[in-house]
C-alpha cells in the first residue's frame, strides 16, 4: 500500500498554488502553512523542487528580498498562468474527490 | 542563528552536486540561500535536518537538480577553465625557475596529464572534498593530494629534463615572469569559480621547490645542512598549520 507521500504527488502542486494565491509568501512560511493545514507527513524541502518547476513553467514569480535573520528570502507570487492552473486544479480536485467519495460511500455509509 | 554542521555539510554537497551537473551559478546561489534560510528557521524551531531534506540527502539533491535546467553555455566555459588550470599547473614550476620551454615530450605529457588530471581533479573537487568538508579527513586529503601532485609534477619534470627532445619554444626571462603572472590569475579565477581554496593551496606547494631553485644560491640549495634545516622548517610549519586548523575545527 502506497504511503501518504505517494498520494500527495500531484496534489501538492495545487495546494502550493492555493497558498501562494492567499498572498506573497516565502519557502519556510509556505511549508509552515502546509503543516498548519494538516500536511504533517512530508519533508518540508519537498516544496522546493516543485517551486523551481513552477517558476520554470511561469506559474509563479519570485523576488529576492533581504532578511534580518540571515540570507536573502525568495518571495513567491502567482502569475496569471498560475491562477488559471489553480482554477483548473480546483475543478479537477472537486471532480476527483466527489468520485472517490462515491466509491468509498457506495451502498450506504461506511466508517 | 547558526546552522548545524550537518546542514552546512548538506548545503556544500548540494552546491557541488549542482555545479557538477552543469546548473546555472545564479540559480545554485538562489536555491542554496533559500534552503539555508529554511534550515536556519527549522533548526531554531527545534526540527532536525532530515525533517526538511528527507531521509536520503542524495535523493533530495537529485530531485532539486532535476527541477533545474542545465546551463550548457556555462558548461562550455567550465571545460576551457579546466584546461587552462591544468596548463597552469604544468607551466607554473618551470616558469618560476625561469626555464619554461615547450618540447614535443612536454606537449605529450601535457595532453596525457591533462586528460588524467581533468578526471582526477573533477572527482576530487566535486565528489571527495564536499563529503569530508567538515571533518579532519578533508584537511588530510587536501594536504596529501597537494604532496602527491607536487611529487608527481617533480618526477615528470625531472624525467622530461633527462629526455632529449627538440624545444619548440624557449621563454625569455620576461616571458617566464609573464607566464607566472598568468598562472596566478588562472589559479585565482579557478578558486573564485569553484568557491574552493584547493586551486590556491596546490600551487603554493608546487611553488616551494621552483622558488628555492630560482632564488637560493646553488651551494646553499645543495648543502645538506641547509636541506636538513629546510625540512625541519617545512615540517614545523606544516605541524603548526595542522594544529591551528585542528583547533579551528574543534572550536566550530
Amino acid at each position: 500500500m502506497a504511503d501518504t507521500t505517494q498520494m500527495l504527488k500531484g496534489i501538492l502542486d495545487g495546494c502550493l498554488l492555493a497558498i501562494i494565491h492567499e498572498g506573497e509568501i516565502y519557502g519556510y512560511e509556505l511549508a509552515a502553512k502546509l503543516e498548519s493545514y494538516g500536511f504533517q507527513a512530508f519533508s518540508e524541502g519537498t516544496i522546493y523542487p516543485l517551486l523551481l518547476r513552477m517558476q520554470r513553467e511561469n506559474l509563479v514569480t519570485a523576488t529576492l528580498r533581504k532578511s534580518t535573520a540571515g540570507p536573502k528570502r525568495k518571495y513567491y507570487t502567482l502569475t496569471e498562468k498560475g491562477q488559471q492552473e489553480l482554477d483548473e486544479f480546483i475543478q479537477r480536485w472537486e471532480q476527483l474527490s466527489a468520485s472517490v467519495n462515491n466509491v468509498l460511500n457506495q451502498g450506504g455509509n461506511r466508517k | 542563528m547558526t546552522l548545524s554542521k550537518k546542514s552546512e555539510q548538506f548545503l556544500i554537497e548540494l552546491r557541488m552536486y549542482l555545479m557538477s551537473r552543469g546548473k546555472n551559478d545564479q540559480e545554485i546561489n538562489e536555491i542554496t540561500e533559500e534552503l539555508e534560510d529554511h534550515l536556519l528557521q527549522a533548526e531554531a524551531a527545534g526540527k532536525d535536518t532530515s525533517h526538511i531534506i528527507g531521509k536520503s540527502p542524495k535523493d533530495y539533491m537529485k530531485s532539486i537538480g532535476d527541477s533545474m535546467k542545465t546551463d550548457f553555455r556555462q558548461m562550455a566555459g567550465l571545460i576551457p577553465m579546466t584546461i587552462l588550470l591544468l596548463a597552469a599547473y604544468f607551466s607554473f614550476g618551470p616558469a618560476i625557475e625561469g626555464n619554461f620551454l615547450l618540447s614535443s615530450i612536454i606537449l605529450w605529457i601535457a595532453i596525457g596529464g591533462g586528460v588524467i588530471g581533468m578526471i582526477a581533479y573533477g572527482i576530487l573537487l566535486f565528489k571527495v572534498i564536499p563529503k569530508f568538508f567538515h571533518s579532519k579527513w578533508g584537511y588530510v586529503i587536501t594536504i596529501m593530494t597537494s604532496f602527491l601532485v607536487t611529487g608527481l609534477g617533480v618526477v615528470l619534470l625531472l624525467w622530461s629534463k633527462g629526455q632529449e627532445a627538440e624545444a619548440v619554444f624557449v621563454a625569455s626571462p620576461l616571458e617566464n615572469n609573464l607566464i607566472v603572472a598568468v598562472c596566478i590569475l588562472i589559479f585565482i579565477g579557478s578558486a573564485v569559480y569553484s568557491k574552493s581554496w584547493i586551486s590556491i593551496v596546490i600551487p603554493i606547494f608546487l611553488a616551494i621547490g621552483p622558488l628555492a631553485e630560482r632564488f637560493l644560491p646553488q651551494e646553499i640549495n645543495e648543502n645538506p645542512v641547509y636541506m636538513a634545516w629546510a625540512s625541519v622548517g617545512v615540517l614545523t610549519i606544516s605541524g603548526l598549520a595542522s594544529y591551528f586548523l585542528w583547533k579551528r575545527y574543534k572550536s566550530q
